[in-house]
C-alpha cells in the first residue's frame, strides 16, 4: 500500500462545469487506500477457505489412519499343539490326494483346541484367545496339512481386550494378562491378514471386510451396466433426435428433478416396486444395484447432455457434409468427442453410489451374514452400511475396525476413479 | 474405439434383461436360512449363525436382520415360500392377532421354541447417583396416567418418593415395536399397577380400561424412545449420568464396565436372580420356524440344533448373557425340533 498513484500528465482537460479530480488530495488517497484493502481481505478470506478446508480433509485423513491403520494389524499369541496325541493315529497316507478334506473334517478341532488352551493357559485359558480362535486353527491345518502329524506352534489371534492391550489401553485385567504373555515371549504382532479376507462376525478380533467389499463390488457393477448405457442413450437421444417440444422440456426438467431427490426416497421406491412388485430377494446385491442405478442415472443424464451439447455443430455438419448419416455422426463424431464429459459424469455419480446406505438399508442390506456373496442374487452388504453397523457396535474393538474399513472404502474410491480418469485421458480426443 | 463401448455395453443390456427372471427363478428355492425379528435376541442369533458357519465352512452363513419382534413376526407372517423368512427371533411370545395373521396367510405350521430367558433390566451409569425403585415407583415414574388418575405429572424422582436421588427423570428405552417394550409393559408396569386394588379389580370388569392405565407409556420428554438400537442406549447412559435406561440383560451384562443394574425391589438384575424368577423383569425369549420350510431350506434343522446347544447351562450364548432354560424345558424343546410340532392357536392370547 505505499505505492502512490501518479496522475497521468496528459490528462484531458475536465468538462466544463465537472470539478477536476484531486488524485494527491486526502479523501482520494484514503478511498484507494480503502479499495487495496478490501481486495486484500478479499485474497485472505479466500486463502483461510482454502486452508480451512485443507484442514478438515487433513484432519479426516489423519483420523481415520492413525485409528485405523491400527485395524490392520493384529496380535497373535501361540498355542502348542501335539497333535498325534490328539487325534490318535494319522498316517502320512491319509493326508494325500482326495482323502485329505475327509481327514480333516474327521478331526474335531474345536475339541482339541480347548484342550490345548487348557493346557497351556490353565483352566481358564480360552481368555486370551479370540473367541473363534479355533476356526484359525483349523485353517492352518487345512493349509499346512504335515503339521497333523507332528507337536506345532501355532499362532492363533488374541481376544479384542488383549489385542487392545498390545496396541494402547484396556481392561487392567487385558492388560495384566497381556504383559504375562509378552513376558513368556508369547505373543506378537503381524499384518491382519484376516481383516482382508474375511467377513462380518461377533468378535472384532475376527471381522473382516471382503465380503461387503466384495457386495460393493457387485453391486457397483450392476449400477454402472445399468445406469451408464440407459443414461447416455437417453442423453444422446434427448440431445440428437428429439423434437424441441413441451415434452421434451418436461422430460428434461423432471430429469433434473430426478437427480436432486433424497437417496431416501430411492430406498423406498426400491422396497416397493423391486421388492414387492417384482418379489426379488431381500437384501440381494442386484436389487441394491438396480436401486442405486436409479439414482445415478439421472446424473448421468444430465452430464452426458452438456457434453454432447458442447461438441461444436462445426463438426456435425462436417460430418453430414460428407454424407455421413445422422447416426454415423453421432457415433463416429459426436460420442467420441463427449466422452470425457460423459465419463466425469459417471465418475460423480458412481462414487455417489458407492458412498450411499441409506436407500440401501430399505432393502435389507444390513442383514448380518458371514458369507460373502458369489453372485448377483446373493444377499450381500455394502462398505458403506458395514462402516455404519460397526460403528454402532459397542465393544471397543470395533472401532479401529470402524476406521480400518473407512480407509479401504476410501482407497476402494480412489482407485475407482482413478481408473476412470486414466479412461477418460485415453479416449479423450483434441480437435 | 466406439464399437469397442458398444460391445461393452451389450452385455450390460442383456444383464439387465436376464437377471430379473433369474432373480425370480431364485425366488423358489434358497441356500440360506433367512431370519428377522428381535433385536434382543439378535447378538445371541449372530453368535449362533457365526458357529454355524464355523462347525462347517461349506454351510452357507444365515442372513439376519435386527427388524424388531413386531416388525419381523409382519414379515414371516406375510406367507409361506422363499421370499418370506424362515425363522422369527421374539422377545415376547407371539400374540394371537398376530398367529390369526400368519393363518390368513397360509402361515398355519409355526413351531414354537423356547430359547432361555432374559431380564428387562434397568440401569445407570455407574457415575450417576445410585438409585434404586420398587416396581410401584417405577410404574408411577413411567405411566401415561399412573393408576388412572389424570396426566402424569412427576418431573423429578422426588415428587414420587422423597427419598429418592433428587434428578430429573430421564427414561431411555425401547419404541412400541420393540418386544422389550411389550414385556415392559406386561411385566414389569402390570405388577406395579396392580399394586393399587381398584385398578387390579379393572382387568376383570373393563379390560380396554386397565390396558389404557396399565400399558400406556408417557409420551413427554420424561420418556424418550431411543429406536431398535440397545447399544445407543448404552451410550446415552454413559453421557448422562442422571438417566435410567431399560433394555435387555445381555446389554447390561456386556457393559458392566460402564453400566450398572438398577434394583427392582431391592433386587438386582443378575443372572442368578432371573433365572429363579426373583428380579421381576424376566421375560423369555422364542424363535419361531416354519414348518413347511424345514428340509426345504438347508441347514435349518442343524441351526436350530445348533441354538439349543449355545442355550445349554454353560454354552456360548450364555457367556454373551443369555439366561439357560431349565433342564425340562430344554428337553421339551429338543423334542419339538425333533418331531417339529407345531403350535396351537388356542393357547395364545
Amino acid at each position: 500500500m505505499t505505492e502512490t498513484v501518479s496522475m497521468p500528465a496528459n490528462l484531458p482537460a475536465p468538462a466544463s462545469g465537472a470539478r477536476k479530480t484531486d488524485w494527491m488530495g486526502q479523501t482520494m488517497q484514503k478511498r484507494i487506500a480503502s479499495r487495496y484493502a478490501a481486495e486484500r481481505r478479499f485474497k485472505f478470506m479466500g486463502l483461510a477457505a482454502v486452508v480451512l478446508s485443507s484442514l478438515f480433509l487433513a484432519f479426516l485423513l489423519f483420523v481415520m489412519v492413525g485409528n485405523g491403520a491400527k485395524g490392520f494389524i493384529t496380535t497373535e499369541a501361540t498355542l502348542t499343539v501335539d497333535m498325534p496325541a490328539a487325534t490318535g493315529s494319522i498316517s502320512a497316507e491319509q493326508l494325500t490326494g482326495p482323502r485329505l478334506s475327509a481327514t480333516i473334517a474327521s478331526i474335531d478341532v474345536r475339541r482339541i483346541y480347548d484342550n490345548a488352551v487348557q493346557a497351556q493357559y490353565g483352566k481358564d485359558g480360552s481368555r486370551f484367545f479370540a473367541s473363534t480362535a479355533w476356526t484359525a486353527l483349523r485353517a492352518q491345518l487345512t493349509e499346512n496339512p504335515d503339521l497333523i502329524l507332528g507337536k506345532a506352534k501355532f499362532w492363533l489371534p488374541t481376544s479384542s481386550d488383549i489385542d487392545r492391550a498390545a496396541k494402547d489401553t484396556s481392561t487392567p485385567e487385558a492388560e495384566a494378562d497381556y504383559a504375562q504373555l509378552r513376558q513368556a515371549g508369547e505373543v506378537r504382532q503381524t499384518l491382519n491378514w484376516n481383516f482382508l479376507t474375511g467377513s462380518d462376525g461377533t468378535d472384532p478380533a475376527q471381522v473382516g471386510i471382503w465380503g461387503s467389499l466384495k457386495g460393493s463390488l457387485i453391486t457397483m457393477v450392476v449400477t454402472l451396466f445399468l445406469a451408464f448405457p440407459v443414461g447416455v442413450l437417453a442423453a444422446v437421444y434427448l440431445e440428437e433426435y428429439a423434437a424441441k417440444n413441451r415434452l421434451t422440456d418436461l422430460i428434461e426438467v423432471s430429469i433434473n428433478n430426478l437427480a436432486a431427490v433424497p437417496s431416501i426416497i430411492f430406498g423406498l421406491l426400491g422396497l416397493a416396486v423391486f421388492l414387492q412388485f417384482f418379489a426379488m430377494p431381500r437384501s440381494a446385491a442386484i436389487v441394491g444395484g438396480l436401486t442405486l442405478a436409479l439414482m445415478t442415472m439421472p446424473v448421468i443424464v444430465i452430464a452426458s447432455r452438456n457434453a454432447i451439447k458442447a461438441v461444436p455443430p462445426s463438426i456435425r455438419e462436417a460430418a453430414m457434409g460428407v454424407g455421413a448419416s445422422p447416426i454415423q455422426v453421432v457415433f463416429h463424431h459426436v460420442l467420441p468427442l463427449a466422452i470425457p464429459g460423459i465419463m466425469t459424469g459417471t465418475i460423480i455419480g458412481m462414487a455417489r453410489a458407492l458412498g450411499e446406505t441409506a436407500p440401501l438399508l430399505m432393502i435389507g442390506m444390513r442383514a448380518f451374514t458371514t458369507t460373502p456373496p458369489d453372485g448377483f442374487t446373493d444377499p450381500a452388504t455394502v462398505l458403506p452400511v458395514q462402516i455404519f453397523l460397526w460403528s454402532d457396535e459397542v465393544n471397543r474393538g470395533f472401532v479401529e475396525k470402524t476406521s480400518a474399513a473407512i480407509i479401504v472404502l476410501l482407497v476402494f474410491l480412489l482407485t475407482m476413479n482413478a481408473v476412470a480418469v486414466y479412461l477418460r485421458n485415453r479416449f479423450e480426443t483434441r480437435w | 474405439m466406439i464399437r469397442k463401448l458398444a460391445f461393452a455395453c451389450l452385455p450390460a443390456l442383456l444383464l439387465a434383461g436376464c437377471q430379473d427372471p433369474a432373480s425370480t427363478n431364485q425366488g423358489s428355492s434358497r441356500s440360506e436360512i433367512r431370519i428377522v425379528g428381535s433385536s434382543t435376541v439378535f447378538p445371541f442369533a449372530k453368535k449362533v449363525a457365526e458357529e454355524f458357519v464355523n462347525f462347517d465352512p461349506e454351510r452357507r452363513s444365515p442372513i439376519l436382520e435386527s427388524t424388531g419382534t413386531g416388525g419381523g413376526v409382519e414379515l414371516f407372517c406375510s406367507g409361506v415360500g422363499a421370499n418370506t423368512p424362515d425363522i422369527v427371533n421374539a422377545s415376547r411370545r407371539i400374540k394371537k392377532s398376530e398367529f390369526e395373521r400368519c393363518l390368513a396367510n397360509g402361515v398355519d405350521d409355526v413351531i414354537e421354541i423356547i430359547i432361555g430367558f432374559d431380564g428387562i433390566a434397568l440401569a445407570q451409569s455407574k457415575n450417576g447417583p445410585k438409585i434404586s425403585l420398587t416396581v410401584d415407583e417405577f410404574y408411577t415414574a413411567l405411566a401415561a396416567q399412573p393408576f388412572g388418575k389424570g396426566p402424569n405429572r412427576a418431573i423429578r424422582w422426588p415428587d414420587i418418593n422423597p427419598a429418592l436421588p433428587d434428578t430429573r427423570i430421564n427414561i431411555f428405552g425401547p419404541p412400541s415395536t420393540s418386544g422389550t417394550r411389550d414385556a415392559l409393559e406386561e411385566i414389569i408396569m402390570e405388577k406395579g399397577c396392580k399394586s393399587d386394588p381398584a385398578v387390579a379389580a379393572l382387568s376383570d370388569s373393563d379390560k380396554e380400561r386397565f390396558e389404557e392405565v396399565c400399558h400406556s407409556v408417557r409420551t413427554d420428554q420424561a420418556y424418550t424412545d431411543t429406536g431398535e438400537n440397545d447399544n445407543l442406549i448404552v451410550q446415552k447412559l454413559s453421557t448422562n449420568p442422571d438417566a435410567v435406561g431399560i433394555f435387555s440383560y445381555s446389554y447390561l451384562a456386556d457393559n458392566a464396565d460402564t453400566v450398572r443394574g438398577v434394583p427392582i425391589n431391592g433386587v438386582e438384575p443378575t443372572y442368578a436372580t432371573i433365572e429363579s424368577g426373583e428380579y421381576p423383569g424376566a421375560r423369555t425369549l422364542y424363535i419361531y420356524v416354519k414348518q413347511k420350510h424345514v428340509d426345504v431350506i438347508p441347514g435349518l434343522r442343524e441351526y436350530l440344533a445348533e441354538f439349543m446347544r449355545g442355550g445349554e447351562h454353560d454354552g456360548y450364548l450364555t457367556r454373551i448373557g443369555l439366561i439357560a432354560a431349565p433342564d425340562k424345558m430344554r428337553s421339551e424343546m429338543l423334542g419339538r425340533i425333533k418331531t417339529l410340532s407345531t403350535l396351537d392357536g388356542a393357547a395364545l392370547k
